[in-house]
């Protein structure tokens, strides 16, 4: 949990990220930082992540349970 | 599916580049972003300059340019070409083919085959495929193969998902029969399920281009394109390439009994270069047997950058190595493919510039 966690904070260029932060409040969240982030979770996890799935992403937590990191 | 040939050999590659360039942060201020997002996804995906056809230059003038060089510098003999087979996806004409334009612009003999291939990202692969099917043939002894695409007039400059990275091009591949019987393998595949990731929707006979179509909608992301210009879902696109190109790669492995140690170079066809480094890693490749320059200094050309990529990074060498190479390509229809061979002793391959 806590490396996938860096790895969010990385792309959205923080120091660190909160499992209830709203992933809009970033100043970095673009379609870029989606990017990124599709980009991670396949090399890391191998597994598809789509920008519709992205958009139904609303907190840090969202993308923890969609890849199930608990 | 998997195809054998054999006793066939790409004897000359040229790439024929629009002389215009044009640089990324030229078009920055089409884009609904800031400066400061811009020049982070320039520096992510690697983009730089791209080589971007006028509006009067079309795909017959490429290849016709890049023909009549071959001629005269006495690389190919206009006689001795068999067939003529064109890859695009963007012709002169609905009708008739480009194919036939050109011959007829460059005064070639009547016993010739001429065929245009609808085909983008894998056409390089395709249009080989084709190539070696007609070489089966006694009566044919050489195929020229010209993958060309000017699919910049068809792409929205405030679409900042396919704006930066698309370029214009030509290349002229000349493919003989050879003594040499060097397995030539080759895979593909198609998706048509996957059709709508690549697309100009207007156009064609299914919605004519009209006054409506040129309306220009934001997406989600904050692009601007309209019905007349290409869209390219880029996720969709993304996990696409990072799911079938590493299954296949590893089909191709088994059935051909070997490994990345048996190649020296994978050849791929170059969306960007972000997509290229994050596909080596995912193969378990050196990022340096599978080069990813192209669209940061010419632009992606569709089904050229394959031959580009030769005539970039081997054409020093090639005219006197030979390599072990896959070569690949992914992308509209869905299609997607690989292709292991012997590359090289190659009597030509260079890059010349096409003046506008």
């Amino acid at each position: 949990m806590e490396e996938f966690l860096e790895k969010i904070s990385e792309i959205l260029e923080v120091e660190s990220v909160n499992l209830s932060d709203n992933l809009e409040d970033f100043d970095e969240w673009d379609s870029l930082t989606s990017l990124s982030l599709i980009a991670m979770i396949d090399s890391d996890y191998n597994i598809s992540v789509t920008n519709d799935d992205i958009r139904e992403f609303k907190t840090i937590e969202d993308v923890c349970n969609f890849v199930k990191i608990s | 599916m998997r195809l054998s040939f054999k006793n066939k050999k790409i004897t000359g590659v040229l790439s024929v580049l629009p002389e215009n360039e044009v640089h990324f942060k030229d078009g920055i201020n089409e884009y609904n972003f800031t400066e400061k997002q811009s020049l982070k996804l320039a520096k992510i995906m690697g983009y730089g300059t791209r080589r971007i056809a006028s509006e009067s230059t079309t795909v017959s003038d490429l290849c016709v340019h890049g023909l009549e060089y071959l001629f005269e510098n006495n690389y190919l003999n206009k006689d001795e070409i068999d067939a003529l087979i064109l890859v695009t996806q963007s012709p002169d004409y609905f009708l008739p083919a480009t194919s036939n334009v050109i011959s007829g612009k460059l005064n070639l003999k009547e016993d010739l085959i001429c065929m245009d291939i609808n085909q983008g990202c894998a056409g390089y692969e395709v249009g080989l495929m084709q190539a070696y099917m007609l070489l089966e043939q006694p009566a044919i002894s050489k195929v020229v193969l010209l993958n060309a695409d000017v699919l910049s007039k068809k792409v929205s400059k405030r679409d900042r998902n396919s704006h930066p990275l698309i370029g214009d091009g030509a290349t002229i591949t000349v493919v003989e029969k050879s003594d040499d019987d060097e397995n030539i393998e080759l895979f593909m595949k198609s998706d048509g399920k996957g059709s709508e990731s690549l697309k100009i929707p207007a156009g064609g006979f299914k919605m004519p281009s009209t006054p409506d179509t040129a309306i220009m909608n934001e997406d989600v992301s904050g692009n601007y394109r309209s019905l007349d210009n290409l869209v390219m879902k880029g996720d969709d696109v993304f996990n696409f390439v990072m799911t079938r190109v590493p299954e296949m790669m590893n089909q191709v492995y088994n059935e051909l009994s070997i490994n990345d140690d048996n190649l020296d170079y994978y050849l791929f066809h170059q969306p960007n270069k972000f997509m290229l480094e994050k596909l080596a890693d995912k193969l378990g490749v050196d990022r340096s047997k599978m080069p990813n320059n192209i669209t940061e200094i010419y632009g992606n050309g569709s089904g050229i950058t394959v031959p580009l990529n030769i005539c970039h990074n081997l054409g020093s060498t090639i005219k006197n190595e030979s390599y072990d190479v896959c070569l690949g390509g992914f992308g509209v229809g869905l299609t997607w493919s690989l292709l292991v061979c012997k590359l090289g002793k190659l009597d030509f391959c260079e890059i010349i510039n096409y003046k506008e």
